[in-house]
């Protein structure tokens, strides 16, 4: 059974009988969001049962579209918080691809303007490398790029796909060491992106990371992981109710081969490593969990079957 | 940028020029400086780095008079202001409260403000200055480049002279022969510093 990355838009009422067959389906709601008397769901749902979803929403008058981000942790880095970069570009990015599923985290480096000054500490490179693909959005001059990116990529192992303001055949020739994906056109600029071409651009770099995450995703299924994050995330609310409590927007945020728990590590590291998945097996044996840079939340990496030699 | 009678972007990088236009009319749009700049010459040099911009004033001598912000009502032993514009009201206030004491002003709302048996006539109230915008544009134009320029650009030199700016900021120790720089950009508008 393929599980495709999806999102639910309809109507509050009886939504309820979608979010039900999809679980009964072997799907899982990834995020829920009810927006005044609409609701929206991303979920991951069996590739062949798409069509039933739609037929039996057609009442309610929902509506199943592709979101090829949904499951997904990207990392916006922008080179700093000030006015230059925000809210256009960062903001405006890190929203259109959260528009598509995924869920975006700005990661704002504190020594990223300039060119001799830039630097990169090793927190930010953690953060970074804890997303499933980082967006690194530079500025206008490809002198700068070219001098930056080196210090700016050094010890970031996830997929990276480079915006900048000259275009892409010269950010291909310019970056080094070379990333996955490339977007020209879209450097440093004030004002919104609200024009047709400028939201052009925007799909672009939807593409793009599309393209990345969808070879991540192949290469991730030569070596299956041992259980499906989204199944986990289920799991958690079920087993750690403390989770319920907490206010942030994605309390459980799924990644391509993990999960954030938005939980403090050294309460309920523990509890997690002994929770029960099926048949006696416990999500330490089927994953690591590790303490997250980010604040102090917990960070499950879904180990794969080649390690475990378990898929359940 | 119809308002401007000159303006250029200078930068050996083509591409990173049109962008450095786009993002310098955006900001100045932004914080409505365009009507009072005449000329704008920048020039950015990513490799030394450098962003010069170098430009000349529309000369702006009104002041803002009571009578422009307000109409002044006349009454029986008193003085009722109807206020249209808030934007110099505050420091309005303060010159009635210098000028005839605080039991003779009040502020009975927001867009009202009443004056209480002055020794002065409606027409002499009107003409009262109460504020130059030219005072407070330095500090907006410097701000204003510092969000154009490159934000790495942090070392700053910046001159405002009789209706003339400079605006030099760089990543590095400013180079002693900045002087001739700016002095050859104000060549480039017909103008000297």
């Amino acid at each position: 059974m393929t599980l495709v990355p999806v999102t639910y838009k309809g109507g509050i009422y009886q939504h309820d009988i979608v979010t039900d067959l999809i679980e009964d389906l072997g799907g899982y709601v990834v995020q829920k969001h009810v927006l005044a008397q609409e609701v929206v769901l991303q979920c991951f749902v069996p590739r062949d049962d798409i069509e039933l979803i739609r037929e039996i929403s057609r009442p309610l008058f929902g509506e199943v579209t592709d979101s090829p981000l949904v499951g997904t942790e990207i990392a916006v880095v922008s080179m700093s918080l000030e006015i230059h970069h925000l809210p256009h570009p960062s903001c405006d990015i890190a929203e259109y691809v959260r528009r598509i599923g995924a869920k975006s985290n700005m990661v704002s480096l504190a020594r990223g303007p300039g060119k001799r000054i830039t630097g990169l500490n090793d927190e930010e490179r953690d953060v970074i490398n804890e997303h499933d693909i980082a967006v690194y959005l530079m500025g206008n001059f490809e002198t700068c790029i070219e001098h930056k990116m080196p210090i700016l990529l050094r010890g970031i192992e996830v997929p990276v796909v480079v915006c900048g303001g000259p275009d892409k055949e010269t950010l291909i020739r310019i970056v080094d060491p070379p990333v996955e994906g490339y977007v020209g056109g879209v450097g440093r600029f004030m004002r919104r992106t609200k024009e047709a071409d400028q939201l052009d651009k925007l799909d672009e770099i939807i593409a793009e990371i599309t393209r990345v995450l969808e070879k991540k995703r192949e290469d991730l299924a030569k070596d299956p992981l041992s259980v499906s994050p989204a199944r986990l995330m289920n799991l958690i609310r079920e087993r750690v109710p403390a989770i319920l409590e907490v206010t942030s927007p994605t309390p459980l945020t799924v990644q391509l081969a993990g999960l954030r728990v938005k939980l403090p590590y050294d309460t309920f590291a523990p509890a997690l490593r002994a929770m029960e998945i099926e048949d006696g097996i416990t999500l330490g044996d089927v994953a690591a969990i590790e303490p997250s840079r980010m604040r102090d939340y917990i960070l499950v990496k879904v180990l794969p079957f080649s390690e475990t030699n378990t898929v359940i | 940028m119809l308002a401007v009678e000159y303006f250029e972007v200078e930068c050996p990088e083509p591409v990173g020029a049109e962008y450095y236009k786009q993002i310098t009319n955006d900001v100045l749009l932004d914080h409505n400086l365009l009507k009072v700049i005449e000329k704008l010459h920048v020039y950015i040099d990513p490799k030394v780095p450098v962003f010069i911009a170098v430009g000349i004033l529309k000369p702006i001598t009104n002041v803002v008079r009571v009578g422009d912000i307000a109409n002044v009502n006349p009454q029986e032993g008193k003085m009722t202001l109807v206020i249209t514009e808030e934007t110099y009201l505050a420091s309005m206030l303060k010159i009635f409260w210098e000028r005839f004491g605080k039991d003779k002003v009040e502020q009975p709302d927001r867009f009202t403000v009443v004056l209480y048996d002055v020794p002065v006539a409606a027409k002499e109230i009107e003409e009262i200055v109460i504020g130059h915008p030219s005072e407070s544009l330095n500090k907006d134009l410097i701000y204003a480049f510092r969000c154009v320029a490159p934000e790495g650009f942090r070392l700053r030199s910046e001159r405002f002279d009789k209706g003339k700016f400079s605006f030099v900021a760089s990543e590095n120790t400013l180079v002693e022969n900045i002087d001739e720089l700016v002095k050859a950009k104000f060549a480039l508008m017909g103008e000297t510093p």
